[in-house]
């Protein structure tokens, strides 16, 4: 057949629409639609819908007083939710043109602290206003109508007929017979499905491949750096402090794991220091230093109440003692913060003895195997 | 660290301690910038390390020297005697007869400084009503004068750190910030709101310190805060902490009202007491028949 | 075709005209006709879930307005714009552009407050709607499957919300991102691999802010677009529940049509909610990134929390005691992955099973279609009630710290408060509501029985005195009503009844339109209220009645 035959039934037979079944356009002529009020035709389309209006409450009398107010009132809010968007395209394009300038700097002047929350009033104010104009409207002007319609069970027939088609469908493709077919079927969905989940792998990475999170970048000899890069000596801190030190190495104060409390204790805590055990030379003086990172989630600890020597995590408020080896004594961490060992070099500066000789950061599966 | 080596640099090396010399060449904020650094520059490193180290030494000694001085000199004998005055009449319960202090009241004041004597006189929160967790900052008892009269009386006793003078707000605005996030805003929050420490302890608001209360309270750690000393913070990085402060708390909230600048609490309980009422307050209406 | 163009009624105006031409090539008149009859019960807890729907799309507008500006790298780059406090500080490109996104772009940092304000609104009444859902029995046969789809439109709306938190790459969320590292981490076994996996290496790397960006912008809000549509079209098809009342029943729905006055309603709603939103994000300054710095491994603040959907599991992990479990060979469980992992299984896995479990227990099997009131169903609503008192609880627990400061308690106070109030509230709460529920059961069948109290005292001729009770339907010889309880509300006030004699209307009104059958019964007790009122009226009753209960909460259901 080509395009440009255009008879009828050129496929053979006349070509008629099929016969309607049982549709609507069966029950009444356009005629008979053409006879019937618009009302009547909304109610007769519902009622093939399923749909039933019980009672109509009509709406204020047209011309009535009552209309008119509501019309006003309805008008109003309308007008009101206009005019609140002109006014944010004012406030939006005018400020640094006729109006002050919108661009809020520290020192700037107040029109720049009041512009967004002018935009956000106006805006608000339209958008709400609309939505209190068409809510209002449905409320006062529109009739109430309440309406019923059926819910409908599922439908034996439909169940029944269905069911065989499919079942029919089924059965003559043999696929319950063949039993080879079915198999390879399988066999093939599951290749396929593994086949298609395949490049996630690219995803993974052995996290064990040099230990990168039982190590960090300290080591022995390596200086303890003030965040602006400069090396500390004893005498730097005064008893009570505690300072954020991190590896002189490059980016070492960017690195997630390194960075390292160094406390300088109070005569009266050093009287009570109780390091863990074989950390007792860990500290050098009255200088200790801790990781930062918690054992419980690796929020920097570094609340540092110095009359009572605990660290808080602000986090999930894990509390640990400086002066029992950073041990844990309240809130959910289970591991004493890891203490790193602590030297001077020739020059006298801090240096670290060794890297911290476990794991710093939130507890992991295979963490003591590390 | 985030602050860029640019901006340490153009800092002007008005302190002579810790050798500013390594600030330019041995700063891993410089490596974490360029992201490389050579054998070469490591060596010139060391070098300035070595200098670093002469310098340093006389930078401990001129720090501590002006100190004695200036102590020296301040110490009239009118000012001396009003402050044992004062002393004997307010505060000797605690601290004992001659500053030593009295076990389960009060800690010995020799040697603390008069920093440490303005921060707790001035806010208020010496003298203490009552023994508790914490001394909380009230209105304060003494005037200005008397104030300075006890300074003068406890710095006369075994020194310590004084009371800084000048403008303290001079410092860089962005090291500042950087060096509050560092040091100070795991106790005191984000920007100086203040937050809870262990059993009822607390960090409390810096809303309403002055300089010279903030300062203060860096170079003397008054009770758990931790001492923040003139070679572990200079003067210099002080003064730009107060101004990121005092800026931050002054200045206007761009987006609307701050809602205590505490984050996602403040702004849970809006939601639900301000936008879900709202909203609900909406629905009941849109149900009502006219 | 041809009978359409010539027929009777054809249309005559254009428009008409456009309309016929159309429908003959889509043919859509029939399901839109089907369409704009649908009916629409109205109560206003139907509209919960609404909002939630109206908080997505203005979540999908402005958040498309803001990947127009934002750069989720992390790469390092120096601030330079207009905040002077972060000039010249080192920071991630996502954070720098955020910031630029806030001081440098017109109206940037409105449209950035207007997604964050939606967001958690977003989540709040998806919550709201799922408890309105729970207590009223609506996820029972046949809405299961809904019930499934919502509470996984919950995790996902959450999982959003939690990767959204992340992307600015400040301080805060830069800490947000450490716990959720070391969450990954704690897994048992594959705890190491899934973090590789996922961050790229070790934390924080170069990856994450990226991946999560696209998982935040294509990958969930495809999936919960696609759900939405799917809880949408399963309820048309299955249609609305409605709370019993008279006319209502198992087999229908009654209320509006769609068209107009649903629709014109749910549109009100929609301007509301955006309206609210924007109001709110003008108003209220929401999430100020330049206060919270750049993210830097080595900083921390005071009082660092997730947004609020996620604060019960901060609350949790806050409260879970320091329990690490040692197994041989030196592997570790660690204590932070049961209450941030498994809680939250079992919780939204209980969630999401409840339906299946409330009809093993009660063994009802049958579809519903009206809705129960809760008290009238007493397990469930104190179940119920146990489950918010437990999540509450853990919630206000992942602010305690704050609570704590502003309060002036004690912080380690709080924690055991916490942890003694998880185990001691919720049993509590159901016992109570348990008892609630009986008293409320109790007290509507007392008044089906003996009828409203009117609160008029009357002496008995030997002395007596007793209260005069309206009876609310046709009474027995003994003077006890014959009504039964049928799930709808009973009137316990006489204005409820017509005994304010005129109609009053509150500002809040019952939403529902009264059926015809409604309206006859109410004209019968009216005219029964009548009768007693002549009475009532004579015997010293104030005239105006008493107030009408309307004022300021819902009418339904009813007590």
């Amino acid at each position: 057949m080509t395009t440009h035959d255009t008879r009828p039934g050129s496929a053979g037979g006349a070509d008629t629409p099929g016969p309607l079944h049982g549709g609507p356009d069966d029950d009444y002529t356009p005629e008979q639609l053409a006879a019937m009020s618009r009302d009547d035709l909304d109610r007769l389309g519902a009622r093939y819908d399923g749909v039933q209006v019980l009672h109509v409450d009509p709406g204020p009398e047209p011309g009535s007083a009552l209309e008119r107010r509501y019309v006003r009132q309805v008008g109003a809010v309308f007008m009101l939710a206009g005019l609140a968007a002109f006014a944010f395209v004012v406030v939006y394009v005018g400020s640094g043109w006729f109006l002050p300038d919108w661009e809020w700097t520290i020192d700037a002047g107040t029109w720049s602290s009041l512009f967004t929350p002018l935009l956000g009033l106006l805006m608000g104010l339209s958008l709400t206003l609309v939505g209190v104009g068409m809510v209002l409207y449905s409320k006062k002007l529109l009739p109430h109508e309440t309406a019923v319609q059926d819910k409908h069970d599922g439908s034996h027939f439909d169940r029944v007929t269905t069911g065989a088609t499919l079942v029919s469908g089924l059965h003559k493709s043999g696929l319950a017979r063949r039993k080879l077919i079915t198999r390879s079927l399988a066999f093939m969905g599951g290749g396929l499905g593994l086949m298609l989940l395949m490049p996630l792998g690219g995803l993974l990475k052995n996290p064990n491949t040099g230990n990168p999170l039982g190590r960090t970048s300290w080591a022995q000899g390596v200086r303890l750096l003030r965040d602006d890069g400069t090396p500390i000596r004893p005498g730097d801190q005064v008893p009570g402090s505690l300072e954020t030190v991190f590896p002189a190495v490059t980016g070492g104060n960017r690195e997630s794991d390194a960075a390292t409390m160094l406390i300088r204790l109070r005569p009266e805590q050093v009287a009570v220091d109780r390091p863990r055990e074989g950390q007792a030379d860990f500290g050098y003086g009255d200088y200790v230093a801790y990781s930062k990172i918690c054992t419980h989630a690796g929020c920097p600890v570094s609340l540092y109440e110095q009359e009572t020597s605990r660290i808080l995590c602000p986090c999930h408020q894990s509390q640990f003692d400086i002066t029992q080896g950073a041990k844990p004594i309240f809130g959910p961490a289970t591991r004493a913060l890891p203490q790193l060992p602590l030297a001077l070099d020739d020059e006298g500066y801090f240096v670290a003895r060794s890297d911290y000789i476990e794991a710093v950061g939130p507890t992991y599966w295979n963490r003591e195997r590390i | 660290m985030s602050t860029t080596n640019p901006q340490s640099d153009a800092q002007p090396d008005d302190v002579p301690r810790r050798g500013r010399a390594l600030r330019t060449e041995d700063t891993p904020a410089a490596a974490a910038r360029s992201r490389r650094l050579s054998k070469a520059r490591r060596r010139v490193a060391n070098v300035a390390g070595l200098m670093a180290a002469l310098v340093l030494t006389g930078a401990l000694y001129s720090t501590i020297a002006p100190a004695h001085a200036e102590e020296a000199g301040a110490s009239s004998d009118a000012d001396y005697e009003a402050g044992r005055e004062i002393y004997q009449n307010s505060c000797i319960t605690c601290h004992g007869e001659n500053l030593e202090g009295v076990d389960g009241r009060g800690p010995s004041l020799i040697g603390v400084g008069g920093a440490a004597v303005y921060f707790q006189v001035h806010t208020g929160r010496m003298p203490l009503v009552r023994q508790a967790e914490q001394g909380p900052d009230k209105p304060v008892v003494f005037s200005e004068e008397q104030i300075d009269q006890l300074i003068t009386y406890i710095q006369a006793n075994g020194g310590g750190p004084a009371v800084p003078s000048g403008n303290l707000r001079d410092g860089d605005l962005a090291l500042g910030g950087e060096l509050f996030r560092l040091n100070c805003a795991s106790c005191h929050n984000f920007v100086g709101e203040g937050g809870a420490l262990s059993s009822g302890k607390y960090a409390p608001s810096l809303h309403d310190a002055d300089d010279l209360e903030i300062y203060t309270a860096m170079l003397s750690g008054p009770e758990n805060m931790p001492v923040f000393g003139d070679n572990q913070l200079t003067p210099e990085e002080k003064r730009s902490i107060i101004n990121y402060i005092q800026t931050v708390t002054e200045m206007p909230d761009p987006g609307g009202a701050g809602i205590g600048r505490i984050g996602p609490v403040g702004e849970g309980l809006v939601i639900w007491v301000v936008g879900i009422s709202a909203l609900m307050f909406g629905i009941f209406w849109m149900g009502t028949k006219a | 075709m041809a009978r359409t163009a010539t027929a009777p009624g054809a249309p005559t105006t254009r428009l008409g005209k456009a309309a016929v031409d159309f429908d003959d090539r889509l043919i859509v008149a029939g399901p839109l006709r089907r369409t704009l009859n649908k009916v629409f019960p109205d109560h206003w807890s139907f509209l919960l879930g609404e909002i939630a729907l109206y908080s997505f799309i203005v979540l999908l507008l402005s958040g498309t307005y803001l990947t127009f500006f934002f750069d989720a790298s992390m790469r390092e780059v120096v601030y330079n714009g207009s905040y002077a406090p972060l000039r010249g500080v080192e920071m991630s490109a996502a954070y720098d552009s955020a910031l630029d996104l806030s001081f440098d772009v017109r109206g940037g940092l409105f449209m950035r407050q207007v997604h964050h304000w939606a967001a958690l609104l977003f989540v709040a009444s998806i919550i709201l709607h799922l408890l309105r859902i729970f207590f009223t029995g609506a996820f029972r046969r046949p809405r299961e499957t809904n019930w499934l789809i919502g509470v996984g439109l919950l995790v996902l709306a959450i999982l959003e919300g939690a990767t959204g938190y992340t992307l600015p790459d400040d301080l805060l969320s830069g800490t947000g991102l450490r716990i959720i590292s070391a969450i990954i981490l704690a897994i048992p076994v594959i705890g190491t691999w899934a973090h590789f996996a996922v961050f790229g290496g070790d934390f924080p790397g170069e990856l994450i802010i990226g991946r999560f960006y696209i998982v935040h912008v294509l990958l969930i809000p495809a999936i919960l677009l696609a759900l939405i549509a799917v809880h949408m079209l399963m309820l048309v098809k299955q249609k609305h529940t409605q709370f019993p009342g008279p006319g209502r029943t198992e087999h229908n729905v009654v209320g509006n049509r769609l068209f107009p006055t649903f629709a014109a309603k749910a549109g009100g709603l929609f301007f509301v909610v955006f309206g609210v939103i924007a109001m709110l994000a003008g108003l209220v300054q929401i999430n100020p990134i330049w206060l919270w710095g750049p993210y830097n491994p080595a900083q921390v603040s005071a009082a660092s929390q997730p947004d609020w959907y996620v604060m019960f599991l901060d609350g949790s992990t806050r409260l879970f005691p320091a329990w690490d479990i040692n197994l041989p060979g030196d592997y570790t469980i660690p204590a932070l992955f049961w209450p941030t992992l498994i809680l939250p299984g079992i919780l939204f896995t209980l969630l999401a099973l409840y339906p299946m479990i409330e009809r093993k227990l009660t063994g009802d099997t049958a579809a519903h279609h009206l809705l129960q009131r809760p008290r009238d169903v007493p397990v469930r609503t104190s179940l119920g009630a146990m489950a918010v008192t437990f999540y509450f609880w853990l919630m206000i627990s992942g602010g305690n710290d704050v609570i704590a400061d502003k309060f002036q308690l004690s912080l380690n106070a709080m924690t055991w408060v916490g942890r003694l109030g998880l185990v001691i509230l919720p049993p509590l709460v159901y016992v109570i509501t348990y008892r609630i529920c009986l008293g409320l059961q109790k007290h509507d069948r007392e008044v089906l029985e003996h009828g409203i109290e009117t609160g008029v005292i009357r002496r008995l001729p030997h002395g007596e005195f007793i209260e005069v009770h309206q009876p609310l339907g046709p009474v027995d010889a003994h003077g006890h009503g014959q009504l039964a309880y049928g799930g709808a509300p009973v009137p316990k006030k006489m204005n409820q009844i017509g005994g304010a004699r005129r109609a009053i209307r509150g500002f809040f009104t019952p939403i529902e339109e009264p059926t015809a059958v409604e309206l006859e019964q109410r004209r019968e007790a009216r005219g029964l209220a009548a009768a007693e009122d002549r009475d009532l009226t004579t015997s010293g009753r104030p005239s105006e009645g008493g107030r009408p209960s309307e004022g300021g909460k819902p009418q339904e259901p009813r007590d």
